[in-house]
Order: C-alpha cells, then structure tokens, then sequence
C-alpha cells in the first residue's frame, strides 16, 4: 500500500494523490493528480487540467516535480470559461467564494477559440493536516489549528494512542489527530479500509507487547458526511488509520461491531472496543456522550444523578438512554484500561460548558479545566510618511516631521501670497480698465485673468510635474526598507471559536490491586 | 506508557497550593512534601497516575505512615455543594501561596469564601493581622481553635450560621493541605513546570506554542518515511528529518521528539495489571535505562543500600549474573563510541544527595559514566553489535547547536543525557547533534580529523584501556563525519528554530537544507525579531531581490542557481549576507507571524468567569513559512519554453503570497 501522501509525500509529486496548489496564503487548491490522457474530444487536449485565478495548470505540468516547485501556468484551451480565468484580486478575501471558482475542469468548453491564459503560477504542496484544513470542502464548522494544535498537546495524543473523534464532521480534526497518533500502518487487507488491527489480543500478557498502532475512531451521525470523510480518507491513504462510523454516540456509544472477515470469525468477541486514550467531543451535547465514556457500567443511580435536576437534559434524545442502560454482563469500555484517559470537549457555548462539566464531575474524572484559544495572526508592512510619499500607493503623504509641515507651511503661505497678489493685479487692471475707454475694458479684463489663469495653470502643472518627479524618484527608492516596520493584527479577527473542556479519567484502582501493589513494593523504608 | 507509576523515573506531585515538585522516584527512599510531611516511595510506586492522595500521618493513631487515595466525589465536594447554591461573590485567590482559606462544614459544604476574610471592609473583618498569620499555621495543627477563634470574631458568620463550630473546618487545614496529586512527566508538564520556576530556561515557550511548533513544522511520527538521494546525487530528500535550533535547553526537542514517538524510553509490557505484576517480577532485562543509571550511579546512596531486602530490580542488576544483561554491554559499548564525559571530572559527584533533586542536571549521569567506564576497564567482555549512535535514517531530530556540546539538559527528564546517552533510548539513534562549525567549516573542526587507523596486529599488543580510548576516538570521529555529510546533504523535512541569534542568519544557513514544501517554524518570545524576519520576506523585498537577480543575469554574473543553495555555498556567499536582503526572499512561501494564548476560566455552579490573572511576560509568536523550489532563471526565460515544457515565466512574479 502506497503512503499516504499526508504522512509521507515523498520526494515528488505521483498520480493519483493529493497535491495542493497554493495560489496565495490561505488559497490552497486541493486536486488528485491525474496522468490519464484525454479520452474524448470534449477533454482537454492536454489530459485533466485544474484552472485558477491564476492560470490554468494541465497535471503533465503537475506530475513528477520536485514538492515545493514553483508551477507556470501553461496556455490552455479553457473556452468559454476563459473569462472566468482572469485573476480577481478584488475577491481574494473570500476564501469559500474562491474554491468554488479555482476548481478542476476535465472537459473543455466546446468553443474552441483560443484564449490565451494570462502568466501566473503556483506552487505545488502536498497535503498536510494544516493545508487541508484550509482547503478542505466544508460541511460543517471545522476546527482550526489553533485549537487542534493546542487540543492534541493536552490531550496528548502521540504515536501509537488510539483517539475517540466524536462527530467526524468534515474531517479537519481527523486530519490532525491520524497525524499525531500515527506510528506506522497497521497489516491489514488492503481491501478493506476499516478494518480492525489486532488490537483485541494486547491485554493477553506477552513478553513483548505487540506493537500497538495509532488509530482514529471516528463516529459520525450524518450518514452523507459519515461516507464522504470516509471515502475522502481512502484517497489519502489513510483509511487503516482512521475507521469512521455512522453513529449515534448519545445512544449507541463508542464500542464497535467487528469488522467480520474471514480471517477471524468465530474467536471475534461481540463488540469491539476502541480502547481509547484521548477523546475528542466536538457535538452539541457532550455530556450526553459522556455516559458511555466510563471504565465499568454506571450504577442506575450514577445515571439517575446525570439526569437529576443540577443536570436537566431538556434533549429528548437523553430520555433514550434509560431505555437501553448498560447492562454489567455485556458492558465494555471504550477506554484503554491500562493508561489515564484524556478527554476534551469542545463547546461553543457557556451553558454547554457547565453541563459538561457538572456531568464530568459525577462520572468522577480529574483534572477538569476550561480554556478558551485566544489565536491571532499579525500583518507585518512598513509604513511609509511624508510629503515625499504624494501621491504614491500604499503610504500617507502627511508631513512626518514639523520641520516638513513647516516648510510645507511656508511654501504654501508663499504660494497663497503670490496668488492674493496676483488676483489684487487683476482687480487693479480691471479698475484701470474701468477707468480707461470702454473698449479697452473688456480687453484688459481678459489679460489679467488670462494672467491668473496662467499663474494657476501653472501652479497645476507644478503639482503634476511635483508628483510625475515624485514617482520617478520612487522607482529609484528602495521603498522595501523605509518606512517605519510595523506590525498589527489581521483584519478579521477570530475572537472565539469555542470553549475547551479538559479532563482526564485515571485508571481503575481497586482494593485489590492496591493490595497487589504493597504487596509487590512493600514499604521499603522503615518509618523513621 | 504512563500506566503507572515506574521507579527511577521522573514524576511530578502537585502541591494544594498548585506548586508543581518534580523528582526521581528511587524504590525505597522517602519523598517529603516540605513542612506537610513525608512517605516513603514505595507507598506511590506502581500506584496509577492522576490520582490524589492524602497523607494520614502515623502519629494520628496509625502505626504506619499511609497515603490514602482521596476519591473524586471528595474532590468535586464543593462543586457539588454549590449545584444547589445560589450565585455566589468570586474572587480568584491570590496567585501568592494559594493563601485563601475557605470555611466549609465537614460534609463539604461552603460555609464562608475566604474573601470575606480578606474584605476590604474593614468593619466586617474583626482578625487582626496577626489572626491571619496564625490562620495560615493553622495548616501545621489542628486548626480547630483558630477556627473556633475565627468563628466567635467574625460577626458576619455568627449571623449567618446556625451550625455549631464544631462542625466547621478549614478547607486548607492540615487534612487537605497534605494533598497532592501525582502527575507523569511529559512535555506539556515539563513546559508548565519550567515555565513556574525558570521561564528563561525555555524562553518562556509555553504549552500553546508547543503544541502550534508541532502542528505547523508538520512533525510526526515518521519512522516508516522514505528517504531517497536527490537528482543530482549529492543529497538526499525527506525520511522524516528535521532540523533544529533550540536553546531551550531541549524543550523543543523534547515536544518534536514527543510527536515522533521517540521520547520515551521504549517499555515492554505496559498493558494491563497482569503485566504489571509480571513487569515487578522480571527485572532481569532492565528496560528502562534509568535504572540502569540509578543503580550504578548511587552505589553508595541510602537508597540503594536499602533496596537489597525488598528485591526490586535495582538490587537484581546489581547482582553479579553470569550473563551480562544485554544493555550493560550496551552501555560498554556505548561508552566506547562516546567522548569520555567532561564533566564528570569538575563536578565531583562523589556525595550523591540523599533525595533526587532535579535541581542537579547531569548529577546522576555524570556519575553513571564514569562508573560503567570503570567497568570498562575491568571486564573485557566483547560488546554486542547495536546500532551506533546518531544511525537512525529516519524520524530524526538532527540539532546544530553553537557551544561545543548541545545544551539539551531538559531532556535528563526523559531518561536522556545527551551528554552521555543510554543506547536503549530510542533518542540515541535518532537524535542527531553537531555545532555550525561542524555544518558550515567541517574542515577547521578538530573532530573532522580522523584518528590515524592503528592495524590489528598492533592493536592487539595494546594494554586494553589503550584500545578502548582508540575505539572510542574512532567510533566518535566515524559518528561525527557522518552527521556532519548528512546533514550538509541537506533534504530535510523541517526547520524548527527556538533560538536568541538572529533568525535571519540561522535561516540563510539552513533553508537551504530544506527539502521542497518543508515547513520552517521560528518560535521568539518577543515579536519583533520575526516582525523583522517577516520583513526580510517581504513581498517588495522579493520584487527588489527578483529584479537585481535578473538584473545579475543581464550582466552575466550571478549565474549559478540560485535554487539548491547548500551549505557549501552558503559559507561563500553568507560571508558577504547583503545587507538589503538577509536571507533569498523567494525560498519561503506564504511566511505568516502568528501567536496564540490560552485563556483559562472557573467553572463553577453560579461562579463561572475568566481566570482574573494569569501570567504575563513575553507573549510568544510563530513565524511559518514553506520553503519552496522557485523556478530558475526567471525574467531571463520570460515567455519562453523552456526544455520542451511548456513553461512559461509569471508576469505577476509576486503575486501568489
Ligand atoms: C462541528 S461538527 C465537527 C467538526 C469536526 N470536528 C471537524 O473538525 O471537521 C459536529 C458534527 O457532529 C455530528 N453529530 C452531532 N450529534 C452527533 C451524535 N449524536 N453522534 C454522532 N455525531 C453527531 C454532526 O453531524 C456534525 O457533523
């Protein structure tokens, strides 16, 4: 089986994965690169083709080059989409809007005219969890890096855990945790995707313990979205690492059917249990999650104190979970049983938090602590003032020092000086005129507000001049190193995505392996 | 891996006033918790994490000293009180000490927030500041008079209840303040704990970066990546390599080591109690280096004297067995391939303390060196064939570091001393180190020099600590050429970069070394030496810097690529760094300066806000980018085809960040 190009892109780019076409910070085109050569007149002739803002990218281009290779736009017959090739800076904030037009094409239009795709280029990335989040097809609301960074840190996630992912949604986060917990690919048939490494056999006491490998379990409600990240993470190669499944989690909980092959049939136990380390909640009820998250069956008071006033579950769906309580013969946990579990929820709101942790609280786990992701990306530029800055792009044409106002001011003085002048000398010729012969009047008029037209024009012109000087100069300045460098946060500010809910549930310790554990340490110093 | 509690590992126990203690559990010695008293170790080993225990002295009518694991129900007691209760006032408690007392009844429920006590209102505050001080003893007595003393002076209680004083307590008596919780050491505790005592160590890098660091250098476990040679031959591309900068004393490394799964030493049987009692049973193949290094670094200590009558595995290797247990050959060997270790001839480890402290870095490894080297001399025993050290192709770290030895002290928490390293750590093979000497002028290092080769025969005449020093200096300059050709082959998958030089000369040097859609990541406590990295990147910097390039070509000169700069040429051109451009602007894609803060909240039934202080300083920030390929020859080829592809150069050079 081919690695996945998310964990192990290799050294070039190969058909048939994933590769992104980075047009511009935050506007990656994601699309699986294809050698097949056109099979129909109404195919490009050049094979598949993506097409962005920024050219159009037929995948010969694409295929077998170095990751990280600045790509050319080629010329290609993009017919009558031609038009909409054209770069549209003014809609580069639009993140969505974009996708939808920089997409792939594998027919051609049937206009035939040549159009020739303007220069531009990109680069040619391969997939990584943070890249896909940027670029992935949205379904639902995501969790950004920011939050699954942090998520996963505290969580712990690392190569080998096995991670609970509850709903999958679109995909963002799973991404992000096969990542951390992926510690090879587990042998399995290549067929099946989700199928089951013997994981079931790690508690039978082994010399060396088998190697465990890192898993996703991954459950999702939403059949359509349940199938698509499923299928999209066939193409990533990374279906032996994640096994989604379409769930209801408050009433049906975490532990799963065996995947039935042939291979193991009848030694298969009844419910499998993904023996999780890390938990991940991102639903709109976690707490009604949580009864399925424990390391025995709850007692019938345990779930009636869940449901008690201090708890209220208006849900209906909370009622359904009387009806069908773990019974102790048959109760699994989902919980690897050997180490501390850590969990997370992720809640948007404040009231969802509480009841989160309320109910944290009385199925006892640990360590519970909120936090809130305060992320923000700063926009570096330098800022550039003064009057030598008129009429340039991009920087403030104020004076910058009171040195510059000043002269500034008496430049102006004198110009408005000389002008009062000048229209005073029209006025005089005018009385003069008036004075003289009514012929001469209108003549002279003439001349002197000809004058100050002159003088006006002039004063124009000097400002053209001034400013066609100014830019010149500019073209002459190193402008990438004056100006003041500043810094400032972006635009657009994300000032809450949701609310973190940490906790971690121990071990089960009984009586009896305490006793087993004196028995082996002892006490070892005698009480002083 | 942090099933339980396993001896001679390091593990952190969270005080009630949330002080973090950090020590190295040593089978059979006493673990004091300052002024609230002190249990033996014994009484934790094996014991799960995440547990709260509560001391119960034996001079209260016990013959022994226990520690009794307080349930979470006890724990959750006063949230569970408040369920019902109404909004109460909320003050955080001062971050000082934890100073806040609050009264509750026996049966958990909040009586009086301690700041009523602390009011500033002073007509209801009847205790003298003196009370107060005494109040704070009441943690080292019964507390029961202070309390009683309390109740009578304070009005606003009499008022409000009816219950006897008797029945109250104070939450921080001495019951509760002989909590504590016992925590396993990792990253994110580590980074919390230095982060409390010495934030400078670490340059302040707190738990968010780490885990922002990770995502974005795109680490990962990467043991099963492909490593191939580049075109050309010369270098070799990918295999899960990364490059680091890190004077974080091994913090960062420690949290990239973490997500390749190659921090912790590997444990065999992990799973289950079953395993566990079969774990204490057989100690005869040590898998956990650090008992190896405990035993043979206390001899003399206490604690080991006292492990002879309780057969832990700290006396079985002690033992002399007949067959050598494979990782002491190991470490033979590995001493062999190693410098002799420096420091351990000024640092006199000659009175190891009684108690773990680690505030001693190195203590316990410098004086493990020197022990197994005099072992070395003693037993003649030809070591086993292992992987040598800094060997692994994959899932590597590879440091570059500017002393003559890395500074990785953290990672003593992990069972590693980079100084003198465990072969059964998985960071021996796979955590590379060299200094910019070594990767920029490998020729003016003494290490580059190889150690005359001294034939067999002669060799066999030798006296046999002659010959280990031989081996020794071989195997070390052999270790030594090897990363230094490795890593000025360059291809690698990342750079993460947590270092006070500037950022702009690291990346010029290193960049280069940077396989196509690497990710580069540059931690700073501050902003402004990546607002000016940012700036260096700048996308007017890049036009500047395209159009002299092409300006170059013009004229002729400048000709070579620019692309695939190694580091070779970078000692030719690096020299001369331009002043107007630092670093190539158009090897890194998409640079973007980012930081990010948890912010955390109380949440309690009727009490729930934002944390009201919290730590300041420096705030952190990211600087990421991708190194990209960009296309040779740029304007020179504008519109033309070149090499039959159908290649044509941007107009819009700048356009696409
Ligand atoms: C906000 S989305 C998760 C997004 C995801 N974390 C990501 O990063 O892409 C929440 C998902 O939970 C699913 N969901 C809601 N209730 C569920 C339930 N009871 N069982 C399983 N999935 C559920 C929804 O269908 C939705 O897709």
């Amino acid at each position: 089986m081919a690695p996945s190009p998310f964990l192990d892109p290799g050294p070039t780019s190969t058909s048939n994965t994933l590769a992104l076409l980075h047009l511009k910070r935050d506007l990656l085109v994601p699309t699986v690169l294809s050698s097949a050569p056109p099979t129909s007149a109404d195919d490009y002739a050049e094979g598949k083709v993506t097409n962005t803002r920024f050219g159009s990218f037929p995948h010969s281009t694409l295929l077998n080059q170095p990751w990280g290779t600045q790509i050319l736009a080629s010329k290609v017959d993009t017919g009558s989409r031609g038009s909409k090739t054209k770069k549209r800076k003014r809609d580069g904030g639009d993140t969505p809007r974009c996708i939808e037009e920089d997409g792939e094409e594998f027919k051609g239009g049937k206009n035939q005219t040549a159009v020739t795709a303007r220069s531009g280029f990109v680069h040619l990335i391969p997939p990584t969890p943070e890249a896909w989040t940027l670029s992935l097809p949205h379904r639902t609301q995501v969790v950004y890096t920011p939050d699954y960074s942090y998520i996963l840190q505290r969580l712990r996630a690392r190569p080998g855990d096995c991670i609970i992912e509850a709903g999958a949604g679109s995909g963002s986060f799973t991404h992000a945790a096969a990542r951390a917990v992926f510690n090879g690919y587990p042998d399995e048939e290549p067929s099946i995707s989700t199928i089951e490494p013997a994981q079931n056999g790690t508690t039978a006491p082994t010399p060396k313990r088998k190697k465990r490998y890192g898993k996703v379990y991954s459950y999702e409600f939403h059949a359509p979205r349940a199938q698509q990240l499923a299928s999209e993470l066939r193409g990533h190669g990374l279906a032996s690492i994640v096994r989604v499944t379409n769930r209801d989690v408050y009433n049906d909980g975490f532990c799963l059917p065996p995947l039935q092959t042939s291979s193991f049939s009848t030694e298969a136990p009844s419910t499998l249990t993904p023996q999780a380390d890390c938990i991940f909640l991102d639903l709109p009820a976690p707490w009604l999650a949580l009864k399925h998250l424990t390391r025995s069956a709850l007692s019938p008071s345990t779930l009636h104190s869940l449901s008690s006033p201090s708890t209220p579950s208006p849900n209906p769906t909370s009622n359904l979970t009387t009806q069908t309580p773990p019974t102790p013969s048959t109760f699994q946990s989902p919980l690897n049983p050997a180490q501390p579990t850590r969990l997370c929820t992720f809640s948007p709101c404040i009231e969802q938090v509480q009841r989160t942790i309320s109910t944290l609280r009385h199925l006892s786990w640990h360590e519970i602590d909120m936090v809130e992701i305060l992320h923000k990306r700063l926009d570096v530029r330098r800022e550039r003032v003064g009057l030598a800055e008129e009429g340039l792009r991009g920087a403030n044409a104020s004076a910058a020092t009171v040195e510059e106002a000043v002269h500034r001011l008496r430049e102006v003085d004198g110009r408005a000086k000389l002008f009062h002048e000048l229209q005073m000398e029209a006025k005089g010729e005018d009385v003069e005129e008036k004075e003289g012969g009514e012929g001469k009047k209108e003549e002279g008029s003439l001349r002197g507000k000809s004058k100050f037209k002159v003088e006006a024009e002039a004063a124009r012109l000097s400002k053209q001049r001034r400013l066609e000087s100014i830019k010149a100069k500019a073209e002459e300045r190193p402008l990438f190193k004056e100006g003041r460098l500043l810094h400032r946060t972006e635009p657009e500010l994300k000032t809450h995505t949701s609310y973190l809910v940490f906790a971690v549930l121990p071990r089960a310790w009984t009586k009896e392996d305490e006793e087993r554990c004196q028995k082996t340490w002892g006490r070892g110093v005698k009480d002083s | 891996m942090h099933s339980y509690i396993r001896p001679n590992t390091y593990i952190a126990l969270r005080l009630p006033s949330g002080t973090l203690k950090v020590l190295e559990i040593i089978p059979n010695t006493t673990i004091s918790i300052g002024k609230f008293g002190a249990f033996p170790s014994n009484l934790l080993l094996g014991r799960p994490y995440y547990l709260t225990f509560e001391l119960l002295d034996k001079d209260e009518g016990r013959a022994t000293t226990e520690l009794r694991v307080v349930p979470a129900s006890e724990l959750h007691a006063e949230s569970f009180a408040e369920d019902h209760a109404t909004p109460a006032e909320s003050r955080d408690e001062p971050a000082e000490g934890g100073g806040e007392f609050d009264i509750v009844g026996e049966d958990g429920e909040l009586i009086m927030r301690s700041n009523r006590l602390t009011v500033d209102d002073p007509s209801r505050q009847k205790l003298s500041m003196d009370e107060i001080e005494e109040l704070k003893k009441a943690g080292t007595g019964s507390g029961k008079e202070i309390i009683a003393k309390i109740m009578a002076s304070h009005m606003a209680i009499d008022e409000k209840t009816p219950f006897s004083l008797a029945k109250y307590t104070l939450r921080k008596s001495k019951k509760y303040l002989r909590r504590f919780t016992a925590l396993p050491m990792d990253v994110s505790l580590l980074s919390q704990y230095i982060l409390e005592k010495e934030a400078h160590r670490v340059m302040e890098l707190r738990e968010e970066m780490l885990g922002l660091i990770g995502s974005w250098a795109n680490v990962h476990c990467a043991a099963s990546s492909r490593v191939v040679s580049s075109p050309d031959g010369r270098g070799m591309i990918g295999g899960g390599r990364w490059l680091v900068v890190d004077d974080t004393g091994g913090m960062v490394v420690a949290a990239l080591a973490e997500r390749m799964g190659i921090l912790y030493p590997e444990e065999t049987l992990d799973d289950g109690d079953e395993d566990l009692e079969q774990e204490q049973g057989q100690h005869q193949v040590p898998e956990d280096p650090t008992k190896e290094r405990k035993l043979s670094s206390g001899q003399d200590g206490p604690g080991q004297s006292a492990a002879a009558d309780t057969g832990t595995d700290v006396m079985m290797v002690d033992a002399p067995s007949p067959e050598p247990p494979q990782l002491l050959s190991e470490t033979l060997q590995s001493d062999r391939s190693n410098p002799p270790n420096r420091r351990s001839d000024n640092t006199a480890p000659s009175s190891p303390p009684k108690l773990p402290s680690p505030e001693l870095p190195g203590r316990a490894s410098d004086g493990s060196a020197k022990e197994t080297t005099d072992h070395t001399h003693q037993k003649s025993r030809q070591p086993r064939p292992i992987k040598p050290q800094m060997s692994a192709l994959t899932n590597t770290l590879t440091v570059i570091h500017s002393n003559a030895q890395p500074n990785l002290g953290l990672l003593k928490y992990f069972s590693f001393d980079a100084t003198s390293p465990v072969p059964t750590h998985p960071l021996y093979t796979n955590l590379k180190t060299l200094s910019w000497l070594q990767l920029l002028h490998p020729s003016e290092d003494a290490s580059s020099i190889e150690p005359e080769v001294v034939p067999d025969s002669v060799l066999a005449t030798w006296k046999s600590g002659k010959r280990g020093t031989y081996y020794r200096k071989r195997r070390r300059w052999e270790r030594t050429s090897r990363v230094v050709k490795e890593t000025r082959a360059g291809g690698f998958d990342g750079l993460v970069v947590a270092s006070y030089m500037e950022p702009a000369a690291i990346l010029r040097a290193c960049v280069p070394l940077l396989r196509g859609a690497a990710m580069v990541v540059v931690y700073s406590p501050t902003v402004e030496p990546l607002v000016e990295l940012s700036d260096f990147h700048s996308k007017e910097r890049r036009v500047a810097y395209l159009a002299r390039q092409n300006n170059g070509i013009e004229n002729g000169k400048n000709g070579k690529r620019n692309v695939e700069e190694g580091a070779e040429n970078n000692e030719e051109d690096g020299g001369e760094a331009d002043s107007d451009f630092p670093v190539n602007p158009t090897l890194l894609l998409a640079p973007m300066l980012q930081t990010a803060r948890a912010r955390r909240w109380q949440v309690l039934p009727g009490r729930t806000h934002p944390m009201m202080t919290s730590r300041g300083g420096a705030e952190g920030y990211l600087f990421t980018a991708t190194r990209v390929l960009p296309v040779e020859g740029k304007v020179e080829a504008r519109g033309r085809f070149r090499a039959g592809k159908k290649r044509k150069v941007a107009s819009d050079a700048t356009a696409s960040t």
